[in-house]
């Protein structure tokens, strides 16, 4: 850009340029689409099946969910080690709490219907509460985070042991499991319902971000570039929707489906699985947190401390509640992965989120955040981490030895930061 | 006289022992440019910080129009409508022209979220009035030269009908040019009553811009003095030798 | 087994991971393999006869393609699994059917979908070391519900689709006392147990118990001091010896240590006192303990062969992948887990090594004589 800081933009691009599309964000999809196809080469075309897709997404939800809050301690120029130790000790709170303590303790009974919606609840308060007490730590008594945290990583590991005795927990409330991915999925139909919802929403808020643009008399795009666009977007998400469709329930799960009821399953019947809840809630988080981060004065802050943390104070903003914010938001995200994964595994397990805070925070550098603060983005942390799941998946399914999978994943991390940094320096950007 | 605009009254702050401003009483009358003057670690940009918010003061009061006010941070200080310019400019780099005019005072949509375009519109108003070249309104400004910059930060202070202004070093990064819009601009500020502290190194500036000049050495106020009434020299000896003139 | 050493930790997390009693690592030193047994439990003896059936039923399933067998490790980074890992692979080999991996690197939640990912890989039969009993089961239920035989290796998966292979390790704690009260009928009695946060002591000290009890009850011989051994260290064993040698002012005929290691620390203690050559039991088949049981300085080291598990992992699996029923495997036997699951199981014998039979470590290559022999002069064979 600073090629042309002395003259104005032309008023009109034409071509490629006039989609005014975001060349890191393509740039990641591509490299996403190259792994998957190598991937699906080796594999012998395994990879991209819906099966394995399906599996994939599943997979990827809870470090995703996580990155996303990791986005916003990073881009405060903040760390958090401790997250898979507080989601650990979240899972283990929850899990007391569906098993002991609700229907025992409180006397509710196993199986009650109002024990997971308190569970649930009782998690998001005790990360909540973890993350601004780590935030306080670190914004009012100046501990620096990387201390703060790695404290934590110690501290809530172990006390998610002494909480358990470091036993396996389970097995979890039977609503609680529907969180974990293939247990609680919505099916077809349900699956088609949201995703026309999704792409029209989507499509509807490109109009009405257009329409507003033109109201003030910026310059919009030419309207076949906009209709490219929503077409790109709708495909997407309807794509995404007839990829998870296409991957049937075993027969043998249908035939006990339909033996749980009593009944027998019909000849030749077929039902797929559709959008598994897990992978519901991953999205309705990547859309929040994204309005948080552009669309709201809270995340308008967290990027102006991440670029000068000077700045924002001589402007009003308070840095250090801000920094209570943001570790109690990553904190309840912590909450909600320790959901998605122990519903997942059905238990709690006491190694449950181990070296997560290596996982988490690759994912939000792989996806651009910068550690230098004040850059990062939601959608970039969410690919990150599908980045990652694909790449261990995909080497799980190749056969390639755990040593080198490791090593792949950690010289992909470094090499995507290395292509970041030549890329913010050839378009001029910090 | 009528009652000043800003009365800084028997300012006292320290750090860590060290009276980086001691007992220093400073007036800013409306429509008036008072200059700060003095060498590096003088006191002045630490006296101006106890007004906008970004220190405390250990000691003294604060009146505005002659009520007693207490700022505590950059909040207090801007709702009594004081604006400051600082020197290193306190833009996020990372966030475009519009998103730091509106820093701490978003405009928002009737839902409570960020009214980007709106601000942006309002940005462009504002610019085209102090700079009608700048034409990047959807860069982080960390790609804009240093007179796009500077004049981001200008715009930032005078967007919210500031009444008190506090100027940094304002044309330190500048070329004649801009600095001429600076001096331009200045004089616009002053015809609208607005009262102007101006931090300068540069005793020519001072003299061509200023009603009155306060001298600091080493965090003491060495004396305030009218410009029509003192010479280059004058206001030099001030600096270097701390004394009033004529007072030798 | 020697090649049990706790592997080398390089940072502190994983420090973290070697914890709850379920997942924890069945053969650092004096693991018993598996937490589960409990002293009901009958103990049927297989070693090779699986071959029969296996055979039979061919190499191919019924559409003609090859069986394929996917093996899900829970932590390959111990040495131990590579010896388990060759048997496996050999007897696919020996059945004409391939061998894919993945290792879950000690986390639960990667081995859930490393089993996914094998079953997208169009395996047909599954054989999973478990990290962890419980949390296993979403992978066993997915490969239920793609009709994939699922052997649970070693450790415990708490499901009854899952068929169980394992070490009888109640036998292990019988074989060290009946090879001790064998050598020393009579006289006092030393207990030296495994860790006491470590159930598997426990179940050691139960099997031991059983054989002793008759001999306790006839006054033929007499406990006369019972040890915990925090973190089964050897060097926790000798201090331990030490205090109770010196409370019995050395009036100790036998010794029965649960495993190779602590057996180290009692010798140790006894070498002290000039006592060296009094019966000691151990497990593990630690290459120094099985000097020391060419030495003379200990009873038995009761070995759980690793390449029996892999061979019987291996064909169990491809006879489950062409269709038998988990009953009709040979040597299985209906057993309840502690967790009160129904399961189909098999428990293989361990192999108590003595002075009487050293030739059968070197014979099948476990140690190499020049080891085993290391100090020996005119010792058992293959000493002599």
């Amino acid at each position: 850009m600073s090629d042309t800081a002395t003259t104005a933009p032309p008023a009109r691009r034409s071509g490629f340029a006039a989609l005014e599309l975001d060349t890191r964000l393509l740039g990641m999809i591509g490299a996403f689409i190259l792994i998957c196809l190598v991937f699906n080469v080796l594999t012998d075309g395994r990879f991209l099946t819906p099966r394995n897709i399906f599996n994939l997404t599943i997979q990827t939800v809870s470090v995703a969910i996580m990155a996303t809050g990791m986005v916003f301690v990073i881009v405060t120029r903040h760390i958090d080690l401790s997250v898979g130790s507080l989601l650990a000790t979240c899972s283990a709170v929850m899990a007391m709490m569906q098993t002991q303590i609700l229907p025992e303790t409180l006397g509710l009974g196993l199986g009650h219907p109002a024990i997971w919606a308190l569970t649930v609840l009782a998690g998001l308060l005790v990360g909540t509460v973890i993350g601004a007490f780590n935030g306080y730590l670190i914004g009012y008594l100046l501990i620096p985070s990387f201390i703060v945290t790695l404290g934590g990583l110690l501290v809530w590991r172990n006390v998610a042991w002494y909480l358990t005795d470091g036993q396996t927990i389970g097995p979890l409330d039977a609503t609680f499991m529907t969180f974990g991915g293939i247990n609680g999925t919505v099916g077809e139909s349900w699956s088609w319902i949201i995703g026309i919802a999704a792409a029209l929403a989507a499509v509807g808020a490109q109009l009405m971000a257009r329409r507003k643009k033109a109201g003030h008399g910026f310059p919009v795009k030419p309207l076949w570039a906009e209709g490219i666009l929503a077409a790109l977007i709708a495909g997407g998400i309807l794509g995404f929707v007839a990829t998870l469709n296409a991957y049937d329930i075993p027969q043998r799960r249908l035939a006990r489906m339909f033996a749980a009821r009593g009944e027998e399953m019909p000849e030749g019947f077929t039902a797929s699985y559709g959008l598994p809840g897990s992978v519901l809630i991953l999205i309705v988080i990547a859309i929040l947190m994204t309005l948080i981060a552009r669309r709201t004065r809270l995340g308008r802050y967290i990027f102006a401390t991440g670029g000068n943390p000077d700045a924002a104070e001589l402007s009003g903003v308070n840095t250090r509640l801000l920094t209570v914010k943001v570790f109690a938001l990553m904190g309840a995200l912590c909450a909600l992965s320790a959901v998605v994964a122990s519903a997942r595994l059905a238990n709690h397990s006491n190694d449950i989120g181990t070296l997560d805070e290596l996982r988490v925070i690759a994912a939000a550098v792989i996806g651009g955040t910068a550690l230098s603060g004040g850059l990062g983005t939601i959608y970039g942390a969410i690919l990150g981490a599908l980045i990652m799941q694909s790449l261990q998946s995909g080497m799980a399914m190749v056969g390639v030895d755990a040593p080198f999978q490791n090593i792949v994943v950690g010289v992909v991390l470094v090499a995507a930061v290395l292509i970041d940094i030549i890329y913010r320096r050839r378009t001029g950007a910090k | 006289m009528a009652t000043p605009l800003v009365e800084l009254r028997d300012i006292s702050i320290a750090f860590g022992g060290v009276k980086a401003v001691d007992h220093v009483s400073v007036d800013l009358h409306p429509g008036e440019v008072v200059g700060l003057l003095g060498h590096n670690g003088a006191g002045k940009s630490t006296l101006i910080k106890c007004l906008s918010g970004a220190y405390r003061m250990d000691s003294g009061e604060i009146r505005i129009n002659g009520e007693r006010v207490t700022i505590n941070n950059p909040r207090d200080a801007r709702a009594h409508n004081i604006e400051t310019i600082y020197q290193t400019l306190a833009l996020a780099d990372n966030l475009d022209a519009a998103s730091n005019l509106f820093l701490g005072r978003e405009l928002t949509t009737a839902l409570g979220f960020v009214d980007d375009d709106a601000m942006e519109a309002e940005t462009r108003k504002i610019m085209g009035r102090l700079n009608p070249n700048f034409t990047k309104f959807a860069a982080p400004v960390s790609a804009l030269s240093g007179g796009q910059r500077q004049s981001v930060a200008i715009a930032r202070a005078v967007y919210f009908n500031a009444r008190i202004l506090i100027m940094d070093e304002p044309t330190a990064a500048l070329g004649p040019h801009e600095t001429q819009m600076v001096s331009e601009l200045i004089q616009q500020l002053k015809s609208e009553g607005i009262g102007i502290f101006l931090i300068s190194h540069d005793i020519h500036d001072v003299m061509h811009l200023c009603d009155r000049a306060s001298v600091m050495k080493n965090g003491q106020l060495v004396g305030t003095v009218d410009v029509k009434d003192v010479t280059d020299d004058d206001l030099l000896g001030m600096i270097i030798l701390g004394k009033q003139p004529g007072a030798a | 087994m020697a090649a049990s050493r706790p592997a080398v930790q390089f940072n502190l997390i994983s420090e973290f991971k070697r914890v709850t009693w379920l997942n924890r690592q069945p053969h650092a030193k004096g693991g018993t393999g598996n937490v589960w047994e409990d002293t009901i439990m009958k103990r049927r003896t297989l070693l090779g006869a699986l071959a029969a059936t296996t055979m039979l039923a061919g190499p191919a399933l019924a559409d003609g393609h090859a069986v394929t067998v996917g093996v899900s490790w829970s932590n390959f980074q111990e040495e131990r699994w590579k010896t388990d890992e060759a048997a496996i692979k050999a007897a696919l080999d020996a059945a004409g059917a391939t061998y894919v991996s993945a290792d879950a690197q000690s986390s639960s939640a990667k081995q859930l979908s490393d089993v996914e990912s094998l079953i997208a890989q169009g395996v047909d039969a599954l054989i999973i070391l478990a990290q962890d009993a419980s949390a296993i089961s979403p992978a066993v239920q997915a490969a239920a519900d793609e009709g994939i035989p699922v052997v649970g290796y070693d450790r415990l998966i708490d499901d009854s689709r899952a068929f169980y292979l394992t070490f009888d390790n109640v036998e292990v704690g019988r074989m060290q006392a009946r090879a001790v009260l064998e050598a020393q009928p009579s006289g006092n009695y030393v207990m030296i147990k495994g860790s006491p946060t470590d159930p598997n002591a426990d179940f050691l000290r139960g099997g031991q118990q059983e054989v002793l009890q008759a001999a306790v009850d006839a006054g033929a011989i007499t406990i006369v001091g019972e040890a915990y051994t925090d973190g089964w260290l050897p060097a926790n064993a000798q201090r331990n010896m030490e205090q109770i040698l010196t409370a019995q002012d050395n009036n100790v005929d036998a010794v029965v240590a649960s495993n190779d290691g602590t057996a180290g620390g009692v010798v140790a203690a006894l070498t002290a006192q000039g006592m060296e050559g009094i019966p000691v039991s151990g497990q593990d088949g630690d290459h120094a303990a099985l000097n020391r049981v060419a030495k003379g300085t200990q009873t038995v080291s009761v070995w759980k062969d690793a390449r029996d598990l892999g061979k019987a992992a291996g064909e169990i699996a491809v006879a489950l992948a062409n269709g038998s029923e988990m009953g009709d495997v040979e040597g299985a036997q209906a057993w309840t887990s502690p967790g009160g699951t129904e399961m189909t199981a098999v428990f293989l014998a361990p192999v108590p090594v003595t002075a009487d039979n050293l030739t059968a470590v070197t014979d099948a290559g476990w140690i190499t004589v020049e080891a085993l022999c290391q100090g020996v002069s005119g010792g058992p064979a293959p000493c002599n």
